[in-house]
């Protein structure tokens, strides 16, 4: 399509992960040259997976964690769950790409640093939105309102469930809308157990087998699950979602994708008298060389934290403050999930019953409280639903018992009785206070000034926290449980790996930086459509939304630029 | 790779056999999938001989060859070293290193041998001492699991975390005392456990 010489490529995507898999697909597809930038190195898929289906025996130190290298190396990354030897070749080193960090007040920021992004560690859970996560700002003033509805997003959630490939049960709810389902996974026998027994004694939930963007069955040419079980350390037969397994694949089939490694989005340069951005300047990572690229389009998916980081380093004499911001909004409205809170209980149900094959994905039960208005007896704003999976305590669980030999063995060797757990992913409000800055005073190894993050969570989020732990009580004994154990320290914001806003979505250029098709208001051939965008946070798994967003503003661009618009 | 590469590799991983003896010819890229997937260290020297034949009796104390393998069998004693040369900081280090010196010490005081040349039932009486001595440290403490290293705790609950650890997570304990399927290829959650039925080794997701 590139017809002046004044463009190397009809468009530039910033990021390769699950936001800029979709736009490179997407774009690449309606015919444009693509360039995809990544700041992190490149991986062949499949063979570079060297964690993949390693047994304990062959993982350094059996398993166990090397503290000191994570103390020095990962020291944010290593608070989340998620990290480990058989996947720590994707995540970001905290020593090389620092930030600053408040100790008094942290936000750990989790990241990628590798083609595919996040995309090759991520949960996988798929929730679509619902009209009440759409409305709730307008409805209790928190935050704008979202320029767009459910029904805006519907046919794209569609669009890119057929594609993904998302297992589940449809439940037929307003509260959690159905996708294009494949067939869902089982439950565990004790799972049945419970769900029979809140079927009866708590009808007010609905519990059901988790959502997840894993093949339950072949799809796309790609094969099924089979059920290794650590899907973070790569699939290679791409079995999950990620853009390495599916998107990027899709791109490069077209012939009209260029991918660029290791390489560093400076800032992008905006044209004043066009009203456009004009280039995107780039750092290699490896030789520290400059250079800069053309395009018609700019998509920023670059993640939440990073593509807010490049806008705000953006500035020029009509953005001064940042690009896009003349709202003041950039930065602000940083939001995550509440997380970490849960309820486990233990039970003696099922005694005779196990499993077979490592099934990656849990249980899901979706948001019952404010459905639809207050409740009587919610202080609290909003909701949250509750994520969960039983399994058996095994030697891991009872390796600090008393006693020595034979008998010691024995007992270790089998089996004991089941827990199951409740782990909350609760609403967080919008709020201008929490909010991620660029420190004059710092720079990174590229110069790039750094990131500083200011953000805590509030009443409203204690609040459900409290009645996460109060109602996943109840849920617990109404479930049979035995005995209960209380998770009640909320994590630190950036710990749900959930973050979102700092770009909100909103009608009004006065109040919010992108406009209803991701569009950066002020500068129109520029799209931010990752987590940055998020006017609200809803309390669902958000990747499935920066999907269809993503997939719905490459349509929109590709028709604005047919009509000349562009 | 190709599926049925890909299933011959893990079938490699998972067997520890080299594929030479299984005489299977392998593509270059199935080579570099394997040298990758292949974390194996070289030994640790951390001990001297004493000190190595003590610690493997202690493993073994802890987890004997029955009808299955145990400690020894499962390398266990290599491992230990190597966890306590690289892994174990100073601190925790310097406790393992009082700790097994004075249990070398005092089996030469009460018996006149060293711990490995002890009647089992005495091993087992000499750390039964130690642990009824440590039973206050943290180690101990309910939901003690799936946490960081207590760094204080004594010797003797050091020696159990590591034997443990290391004889669940060996090949021998996973495959031999433990049940491991590496490539289930389905997930039954119905499946029925008999009453002499071990624990799935490895990591469930």
């Amino acid at each position: 399509m590139i017809q002046s010489e004044n463009y190397d490529f009809d468009a530039i995507v910033v990021g390769s992960g699950i936001s800029g898999g979709w736009a490179a697909k997407e774009l690449t597809e309606k015919g444009l040259k693509v360039l995809v930038l990544e700041r992190g190195r490149d991986i062949t898929p499949g063979l570079d997976y060297y964690g993949e289906h390693a047994p304990d025996w062959k993982l350094p130190y059996q398993g166990k964690k090397p503290r000191e290298l994570y103390e020095n190396e990962y020291p944010i990354q290593s608070h989340g769950y998620a990290l480990n030897e058989g996947n720590r070749q994707f995540w970001n080193n905290d020593k090389d790409n620092p930030y600053v960090f408040d100790a008094e007040k942290p936000f750990y920021w989790m990241r990628a640093d590798v083609v595919g992004g996040r995309s090759l560690i991520w949960g996988r859970q798929t929730y679509r939105w619902c009209e009440q996560d759409f409305t709730a700002n307008a409805t209790d003033g928190h935050g704008i309102p979202w320029p767009i509805g459910y029904r805006d997003l519907a046919p794209w959630y569609s669009h890119v469930e057929k594609f993904a490939g998302i297992s589940g049960e449809a439940l037929g709810l307003d509260e959690l809308p159905d996708s294009e389902f494949l067939k869902p996974m089982e439950m565990h026998a004790l799972e049945k157990t419970i769900q029979g027994r809140l079927r009866k004694k708590a009808p007010h939930v609905h519990m059901t087998i988790g959502r997840v963007a894993i093949l339950s069955e072949d799809h796309n040419g790609r094969a099924a699950c089979h059920y290794c079980g650590p899907c973070d350390r790569g699939c290679s037969t791409g079995s999950y979602f990620s853009s390495h397994s599916a998107t990027l694949p899709a791109a490069r089939a077209t012939g009209n994708l260029t991918l660029k490694a290791n390489a560093v989005v400076e800032r992008l340069e905006y044209d004043a008298q066009g009203g456009r951005v004009s280039a995107v300047h780039v750092i290699d990572s490896k030789t520290g060389e400059r250079s800069a690229f053309r395009a018609r389009l700019y998509f920023l998916c670059a993640s939440t934290v990073g593509s807010t980081q490049i806008l705000m380093n953006s500035r020029s004499e009509a953005f001064p403050d940042g690009l896009g911001n003349r709202s003041g909004a950039l930065g602000h409205y940083l939001m995550d999930h509440v997380y970490g809170v849960g309820v486990t209980g233990i039970f003696y149900d099922d005694m005779d019953r196990y499993w077979f094959g490592n099934r990656p994905n849990g249980t899901y039960i979706p948001r019952f409280r404010n459905l639809g208005g207050q409740d009587d007896d919610a202080g609290f704003l909003r909701g949250y639903g509750y994520q969960g999976a039983a399994m058996r305590m095994d030697w891991k669980t009872g390796f600090n018992k008393k006693g020595f030999g034979a008998e010691l063995k024995e007992s270790l060797r089998k089996p004991g009785p089941w827990v199951f757990h409740l782990a909350g992913f609760g609403e967080v409000l919008p709020q201008y206070n929490n909010r991620m800055y660029l420190d004059a005073k710092k720079v990174g190894r590229f110069g790039i000034p750094q990131v500083g993050f200011d953000c805590q969570w509030g009443d409203n989020e204690r609040m459900i926290r409290d009645d996460m732990l109060e109602q996943g009580e109840g849920l617990m004994k109404a479930a049979g449980a035995v005995f209960t154990v209380r998770m009640e320290e909320m994590g630190e914001p950036g710990l749900g790996i959930h973050e979102m806003g700092t770009a909100r979505m909103g009608d009004d250029p006065a109040q919010s930086v992108v406009n209803a098709h991701n569009q950066v208001h002020g500068a129109p051939n520029v799209f931010v459509t990752d987590g940055a965008c998020m006017t609200s946070s809803s309390c669902v798994n958000p990747s499935l939304t920066y999907m269809a967003l993503t997939a719905r503003a490459c349509d929109y661009a590709v028709k604005q630029l047919a009509q000349g618009r562009l | 790779m190709n599926r049925r590469e890909f299933m011959q590799c893990a079938a490699l991983l998972v067997s520890g056999v080299a594929a030479t003896r299984i005489s299977m010819a392998l593509s270059d890229e199935q080579k570099h999938y394997l040298a990758r997937a292949n974390y194996n260290r070289t030994p640790a020297n951390y001990f001297n001989e004493a000190q190595r034949r003590t610690v493997a009796a202690v493993a073994e104390t802890i987890m004997p060859a029955t009808d299955t393998p145990g400690a020894i069998d499962a390398g266990v004693p290599g491992f230990i070293e190597n966890m306590v040369q690289d892994w174990l900081n100073n601190a925790e280090r310097a406790i393992f290193d009082q700790g097994l010196a004075e249990l070398m010490a005092s089996t030469q005081r009460s018996y006149g041998k060293s711990f490995e040349m002890l009647e089992p039932a005495q091993q087992s009486d000499c750390l039964e001492a130690l642990e009824s001595a440590a039973s206050d440290s943290a180690w101990y403490d309910f939901g003690n699991t799936q946490r960081v290293f207590v760094s204080d705790a004594p010797f003797i609950c050091q020696m159990k975390e590591l034997t443990i650890w290391g004889f669940f997570t060996s090949e021998a304990g996973a495959t031999q005392v433990l049940r491991y399927e590496a490539m289930p290829m389905t997930f039954d959650g119905n499946r029925e456990l008999g009453p002499d039925d071990s624990s799935w080794a490895g990591t469930p997701y």
